[in-house]
């Protein structure tokens, strides 16, 4: 029996891309569908991304952008793109390509995809940009009908700069394992906003998925932003294995490309020594301990109260070596940069003197 | 102590330009219902805005039985709220001033955000609700860098003021300004006595030796009727600095309880210093376009007056103690990138003030213990010289009659 759609083959980059529709989404920020003129149809994997050859002017330049549809619906390829202030081909995106425009593409590519990574549960982790591909799996999550578990944190400067909003929000209104979590760092002028507000730490990461521990993690963002969600995690005993992020500055195509991550892991069996230096005691330990703990240990006292780096009421000035600290905001810049520690989020990373 | 009663008789009793009663300056149930009708429900200046400098910058003061926590906010924004944990009622910050990068309750680590939210309280029950314990608010608006609260539920209207004291304080560039050095004082006076002394410069000439080397005890220079009445170099005066982009004629709030005018110094001096030239050498507050642009006075009742000058400012904020106390709080601000010792020196900056801030104490102790005697009664006013004190008791009098209710009609028998 003949089959009534999928006559065709899949796309294959020799052919150029029709751009065939632009929505402005928020802020210097669109989606951009593209169709193959032949009528091939796109196979990829949600997550994947796709090169651009921009015809801007003084030369073409290739700018990689993660694809925001999903292969569940594979007549057209959107792309969701935001341009930062210094941009160049994206700007001539937003600026110059119109419907109708052909453009050269390569792909797809790229291995942040949940369909490498099977588990009963995500937690999907975005900030900005960083949405698209997460948008392209909860897509195909929604689609193929299997709509695994998945809680859906996502940052943005404001409210009216969440990318996919009202398209999530109908997703989630229909089905119960999809949980949006939202936060921004400062609600629209005279709009309401209930959601989180803030930077991403660790408290809001409890409340926002209880059981991140029992989740497949996928991360996209900036780096800054993806290096303290590592830190984070790492802090909270996840299992980093489980850990899985593309950049949104630098899409990775093979596992070989994968950037290693330096991210300070504590190594249980590393010693450490801690000198109390207005007590005379000096303490040896394990990498993993805390400044508080080993305090305790010592029989000094260090006053305390949440033990996660947000009251700040263990304070100390630390005079001698590194520790790793992972805080809650219970501390200034300030007070880092001189030299002050918060005891109960601190580890000891060789030999360490506090004032205590 | 006087009932509400009695103070309305008090005040209705009260002689046109003359000093008030002995109980309306010394008795308890008066200081009481001066918290209550005034304090407790007017506009209060309580800091620069230059005294929160960043994110977790605090600062606390005491209004009456209020103990009220200023911080700034990682938006910038600066809020007030009652310095009171939710838990069981801990004064949540006891120093004066500092930076805290949350507000931590130092009795159980209850921790709030600097906008008041409480973000964490230890071990509370499965049914406890954090959003509904956040820091109670205390209104809060700054107003071109001088910030003001209002512990009424219901605040008076302050558009008014700020859209008149937002344009005349610009050029003086208080917004950006970095706090040099503030001092507390405390005077054994009631605070009216301390407003009212401020209010008059005919106690300047025996008392402000330093300051009236540089501030005209002219009556007319500061109690003008209106623009008439200002004397052809004050004229002048404005003409000058108004054509240099500077707000300066008189301009008062209708029943005088605030009042803005700059005015000249004597001979063309720059500042508040004891060589008559700027304190601060080299650059000027904000946009100020000369040095010897006299100063802008500003005065809000009921607990603040302040001299913003080309190359610095002074704001003042007085606080009632008890009816025979008054906190003096004086803070002199100074441009933000002005380095201490070398682009001014604390000693030429505050010597004056310091000192004359010394003399008003002395004064203002004197007359209490004068009215403190039984011996006393009110005397008049000079209509030439007191003027703004006369203004001033005659505000406190209509706001505090007005307030404790007209007295109850006697029933015809």
């Amino acid at each position: 029996m003949a089959r009534v759609n999928w006559t065709a083959e899949p796309w294959h980059e020799s052919e150029m891309l029709e751009c065939a529709m632009v929505v402005p989404e928020t802020p210097n920020t669109s989606t951009f569908t593209f169709r193959a003129p032949s009528g091939a149809w796109f196979d990829y994997e949600p997550g994947q991304f796709i090169t651009l050859d921009l015809p801007v002017p003084g030369g073409n330049v290739q700018r990689t952008y993660t694809i925001s549809s999903s292969p569940s619906r594979p007549l057209s390829i959107s792309l969701t793109v935001k341009a930062q202030s210094d941009s160049i081909g994206t700007r001539w995106m937003l600026d110059h390509l119109k419907p109708g425009m052909k453009i050269r593409a390569w792909g797809p590519a790229g291995i942040f995809s949940f369909r490498r990574h099977q588990a009963d549960k995500y937690l999907f982790i975005s900030a900005g940009s960083g949405i698209t591909p997460m948008m392209s799996m909860t897509t195909w999550a929604w689609d193929s009908g299997e709509m695994p578990d998945i809680t859906f944190v996502h940052s943005a400067r404001r409210p009216s700069e969440i990318i996919f909003r009202e398209r999530l929000e109908q997703f989630a209104n229909r089905v119960p394992g999809l949980q949006l979590r939202f936060t921004v760092e400062k609600p629209d002028p005279f709009r309401a906003w209930n959601g989180y507000q803030g930077r991403l730490n660790q408290i809001m990461l409890g409340l926002m998925a209880p059981d991140y521990l029992e989740r497949e993690v996928f991360c996209c963002g900036p780096e800054p932003f993806m290096a303290s969600v590592r830190e984070m995690l790492i802090s909270l005993g996840y299992d980093m294995e489980r850990y899985h992020q593309e950049s949104f500055g630098l899409a990775v195509a093979s596992e070989a490309e994968a950037p290693a991550l330096d991210d300070v892991v504590l190594d249980d069996a590393a010693r450490s020594e801690i000198t109390f230096t207005a007590s005379g005691v000096t303490q040896s330990c394990a990498e993993t301990d805390t400044v508080l703990a080993v305090a305790k240990r010592a029989g000094l006292n260090i006053p305390s109260g949440c033990t996660f780096g947000l009251c700040g009421t263990c304070k100390v000035k630390k005079t001698a070596g590194e520790v790793h600290m992972v805080h809650n905001g219970g501390i200034s810049d300030d007070d880092i940069e001189a030299g002050y520690i918060l005891a109960c989020c601190s580890n000891p990373m060789g030999k360490v003197s506090v004032e205590i | 102590m006087l009932n509400a009663s009695e103070i309305r008789a008090e005040l209705a009793a009260r002689r046109k330009n003359y000093s008030l009663s002995r109980a309306l300056y010394c008795d308890e149930g008066v200081y009481q219902a001066d918290l209550e009708q005034i304090f407790y429900r007017e506009w209060l200046f309580a800091v620069p805005a230059a005294e929160l400098p960043k994110t977790g910058s605090f600062a606390t003061l005491q209004v009456g039985a209020y103990p009220v926590i200023l911080t700034r906010g990682s938006d910038g924004t600066i809020r007030a709220f009652h310095n009171v944990c939710r838990h069981r009622g801990q004064r949540l910050c006891s120093k004066a001033s500092g930076t805290s990068p949350k507000l931590v309750c130092p009795y159980h680590q209850w921790t709030y955000e600097l906008d008041g939210k409480l973000l964490y309280a230890r071990d509370m029950q499965e049914d406890f609700d954090a959003s509904a314990h956040g820091l109670k608010k205390v209104h809060c608006v700054d107003i071109g860098g001088m910030v003001f609260i209002c512990l009424a539920e219901v605040p008076p209207p302050i558009a008014d003021l700020a859209k008149t004291l937002g344009a005349y304080l610009a050029p003086s560039g208080i917004k950006t300004a970095k706090v040099a050095f503030q001092s507390t004082i405390v005077e054994k006076g009631n605070w009216k006595l301390v407003i009212e002394n401020n209010r008059e410069c005919y106690h300047c000439g025996g008392s402000h030796p330093s300051l009236c080397r540089t501030y005209s005890d002219n009556p007319r220079m500061t109690a003008m009727e209106g623009p008439d009445a200002a004397s052809p170099d004050i004229l002048a005066h404005w003409a000058r600095c108004e054509a240099a982009g500077l707000p300066s004629r008189f301009i008062n709030h209708p029943k005088m309880q605030w009042r803005l005018a700059r005015i000249p110094l004597l001979n063309n001096a720059e500042s508040y210093t004891m060589s008559t030239k700027a304190a601060v050498t080299g650059m000027r507050m904000g946009e100020m376009p000369f040095n010897d642009a006299g100063s802008l006075l500003f005065f809000h009742y009921p607990n603040t007056w302040n001299h913003f000058l080309a190359d610095h400012a002074i704001v003042f904020r007085v606080l009632p103690l008890s009816a025979t106390e008054t906190q003096v709080t004086t803070t002199w601000l100074v441009p933000a990138d002005a380095v201490e010792g070398k682009d001014y020196d604390l000693k030429t900056l505050t010597e004056v003030w310091e000192a004359t801030n010394d003399e008003d104490r002395q004064v203002v102790e004197e007359n209490q213990a004068g009215i403190l005697s039984p011996a006393y009664e009110p005397g008049p006013y000079s209509t030439v010289q007191e003027e703004g004190v006369i203004q001033f008791v005659d505000w406190y009098c209509d706001t505090m009659s007005e307030r404790l209710g007209d007295a109850p009609a006697l029933a015809a028998e």
